[in-house]
């Protein structure tokens, strides 16, 4: 399922980051890879604030919802 | 010849700080990523020879943002003597991605670790030897913010620096990619002139770079030979080469620190804590609110206020005395009242209005410091989004309240070319903290008791960004959906003194420079244009009305009759004088108004603040907007497109305004009385009741879109379980 349906403080795995873009590029390089494990912080409306590998990251809700957890 | 050192790391990893430390100057620092938008240049304390070179921060050598690109082309095209690459020590994991790059491309590297002391407070323990090791680079551990590690590090930097031995990669990736790797550095060997780039070409090659394949302008044959190489190892492991060696990398790095980091258990950190109050959905707007209310209202209505009385009388003082010093020296009239009107009085009418904007950005640099602006951003995007603006859009407009320059420098941390682009055009719209004193002015002699005018400005300014957002991303230079939004939250923190001291007195320093140099020329050049015909002969305030501002100001103003002030020449002759700085509106007032009566009516005189507000801003921003388009076409373009805007809406405001009120008070015409000038601190821009109902509606606004996107969201859900 897409992150965007994960609960709040939960530990999950990513499974998958769709799409083929420099966004993609980007997500990997700030720490969103397959396999690694993110947990939701905070969700305000869509938009995510999210824990991997021990750094904050803010994501909008098209992002998130293109990582498979 | 000089030793070149360039200081290269994640953003926000501490690297100006350390840069600050190390060359003794005092470059801002700030609590987001992205601060350091461009490479800075400094010597390093006590040893000339020696060049630091900051850069902004980057996260891959793949470059992402604007910035990133200015890092990655230093790094691989001017070849610093070594490389300094700082590793937040208590985010190492995700750091130390950037290093395994870093490595490969053959530039003694020396690695810092940064933030120890925070790392030791959570009680984790990193064995350098054994990093060290791993790495293939000699590891040093330091805190740029409180100076430790530091003569260490530069020290084993110079070493490595003046050895010029190579860094060589020590980390392997899975046999697979190895081997594709491998295969493609054989075929582009010839290629390289140096082996210790090889192997950073390879894997580049593999991720499929285009710059790199640019660079090296391989014939068809080899690169599709290569193109085969990738395929094959792609199709093995059901992946993009980017991810592959993405994945091998992580893969690599979290082996490293399993041999060499140890973590105490800990749960939710204190800044996990914190961002689950301000970021909770029913709660972050109404703080973010409530936090701009209590810094408004401090720096402009309580203390601020009180520190106008004190500015007023300390210039009135340095007037009388300038004006009995010049009489006794026996200066001749005209000298005395070029100095004392024209130049002491034009800048003291802009001074007043000093103190409170330092306040004002004692507690924005207060807020940037904590951590809590780029929560801000974070909320804004969902707002900001509907109007198909990103959040990233915000921190600009922010900055740009100060002063619209760095504001549109910061554009830069937005990775969208359109977005961007737009936040250039849209930042100037934020009334800047040379506005200020213009909208002050009129408010106290046009607005006496209503005070709703000035909260009203900036209400009007946030709104227009929005319009203006609506329109342009109808046009075909904006279309298409804003970036999506993807960015690092720093830790919160307590503000360092430091910090917002260097912010504070950065800011004092560039008003007094600007007040020294273009202020006071621009006085100068207002006081001859006034006093003295085109004929050169001088006309005085008796014969204004034929000196040259009068003359320009009479030949223009026909331009501006539609919007309600184009009656005499002088708001005429302001509003091209504000191109020059805004301040010098004000000082065309007071310079102009000590001679000659200006009248104004209440709808003509907020007809004027809104061309003010939104025209072309100063010449200064103009220049900087050209240098982030790059071109001048879009400046031109941004810059007729902020001037329509602004005569429309002026339009706009006088057409309509004179209908409504036609009759009443609000178009009779009043004169503006320059002696009320000194005494305007009572009703300054922001009055404290107003600001209170203003933010109050504000939070009101932001609980109904709470609320109302509660509902749309509960629908959302209702056609799921359809």
């Amino acid at each position: 399922m897409p992150l965007t349906f994960a609960k709040t403080g939960e530990e999950n795995y990513i499974k998958k980051i769709l799409g083929k873009d420099d966004t993609k590029r980007f997500l990997e390089s700030l720490g969103f890879v397959v396999g690694g494990s993110v947990t939701v912080v905070s969700e305000l409306g869509g938009n995510m604030i999210l824990s991997v590998k021990n750094s904050r990251v803010a994501l909008d809700k098209s992002m998130a919802s293109r990582i498979v957890i | 010849m000089a030793i070149k050192i360039a200081l290269a790391g994640n953003p926000n990893c501490g690297k100006t700080t350390m840069f600050n430390e190390l060359t003794g100057s005092s470059q801002y620092v700030g609590n987001w990523p992205g601060v350091t938008v461009e490479k800075k240049e400094g010597k390093l304390k006590g040893n000339k020879d020696v060049i630091i070179m900051d850069l902004p921060g980057i996260y891959s050598l793949s470059p992402y943002t604007l910035e990133e690109v200015i890092t990655r082309n230093y790094l691989l095209d001017e070849k610093p003597d070594a490389i300094i690459n700082i590793v937040d020590a208590s985010n190492i994991e995700r750091n130390l991605y950037l290093t395994t790059q870093i490595v490969e491309i053959g530039i003694p590297t020396i690695v810092a670790l940064n933030m120890m002391d925070v790392v030791e407070k959570n009680g984790d323990k990193i064995n350098t030897a054994q990093l060290s090791k791993e790495l293939g680079c000699m590891v040093v551990e330091t805190s740029a913010v409180k100076g430790t590690g530091l003569r260490d590090l530069i020290g084993k930097a110079l070493e490595i620096a003046k050895s010029g031995e190579k860094t060589v990669a020590r980390h392997k990736f899975d046999d697979e990619v190895e081997a594709a790797v491998g295969t493609i550095g054989e075929l582009v060997q010839a290629r390289i002139a140096d082996g210790s780039e090889l192997k950073w070409y390879s894997v580049k090659f593999f991720e499929r770079d285009e710059k790199v394949r640019e660079k090296l302008k391989l014939d068809d044959g080899l690169a599709a030979e290569i193109e085969g190489v990738i395929k094959n190892c792609e199709e093995k492991l059901d992946d993009d080469s980017e991810s592959i060696i993405t994945n091998e990398r992580y893969n690599y790095i979290s082996k490293v620190i399993q041999k060499s980091y140890k973590k105490s258990g800990r749960g939710m950190t204190t800044s996990d804590r914190i961002d689950r109050v301000v970021t909770n959905r029913w709660l972050a707007l109404p703080i973010f609110f409530g936090i701009l209310w209590i810094i408004y209202y401090i720096s402009i209505t309580s203390v601020g206020d009180m520190t106008i009385g004190w500015v007023e009388s300390f210039f009135g003082w340095i007037q009388g005395g300038v004006e009995t010093g010049l009489t006794s020296l026996g200066a001749s009239e005209w000298a005395l009242d070029l100095i004392v009107n024209g130049i002491v009085g034009s800048i003291s009418a802009i001074f007043i209005y000093v103190p409170q904007l330092m306040i004002l950005f004692l507690f924005l640099s207060l807020l940037e410091d904590s951590g809590y602006m780029a929560r801000v951003a974070f909320i804004m995007d969902r707002i900001f989004r509907k109007f198909g603006l990103s959040g990233k859009s915000f921190i600009p407009m922010l900055i740009g309240t100060g002063c619209s320059i760095p504001g549109i420098m910061a554009s830069r941390t937005i990775e969208n070319e359109k977005d961007r682009k737009m936040t250039i055009m849209l930042t100037p719209f934020i009334p800047c903290g040379a506005k200020l004193p213009v909208f002050a002015m009129f408010i106290a002699m046009m607005f006496p008791g209503e005070s709703w005018v000035g909260p009203s400005i900036y209400m009007i300014s946030i709104c227009m960004v929005i319009v203006s957002g609506i329109i342009l991303k109808r046009t075909k230079r904006f279309a298409g959906e804003p970036a999506p939004f993807v960015m690092e939250l720093p830790n919160y923190k307590l503000p360092r003194f430091k910090g917002v001291a260097i912010h504070m007195w950065e800011k004092a320093k560039s008003f007094v420079k600007k007040a020294g140099t273009v202020i006071f020329v621009a006085c100068t050049a207002l006081w001859i244009m006034q006093n003295f015909s085109f004929t050169l002969s001088y006309v005085g305030a008796d014969r204004i009305d034929e000196s040259m501002l009068a003359t320009i100001g009479h030949a223009v103003r026909w331009v501006f009759m539609p919007l309600g002030f184009g009656d005499s020449w002088a708001p005429v002759v302001a509003s091209l004088t504000g191109l020059v700085a805004k301040e010098v509106v004000v000082a065309t007032f007071a310079s102009v108004g000590s001679a000659v009566p200006i009248s104004f009516t209440q709808v003509s005189a907020f007809a004027f603040m809104m061309f003010t507000l939104f025209a072309a801003p100063c010449f200064a921003a103009i220049g900087s907007m050209k240098k982030e388009f790059g071109s001048w076409k879009s400046t031109l373009f941004a810059v007729s497109y902020q001037t329509g805007f602004a005569y429309i809406c002026a339009f706009l405001v006088n057409t309509i305004g004179s209908f409504i009120f036609r009759g009443t008070s609000a178009v009779k015409p009043k004169v503006l009385d320059i002696s009320l000038m000194e005494s305007s601190s009572e009703n300054a821009v922001v009055n404290g009741d107003i600001v209170l109902i203003v933010f109050g509606a504000l939070i009101v606004v932001a609980l109904i879109i709470g609320i109302s996107g509660k509902f749309r969201s509960s629908k959302k859900y209702a056609e799921l379980s359809r």
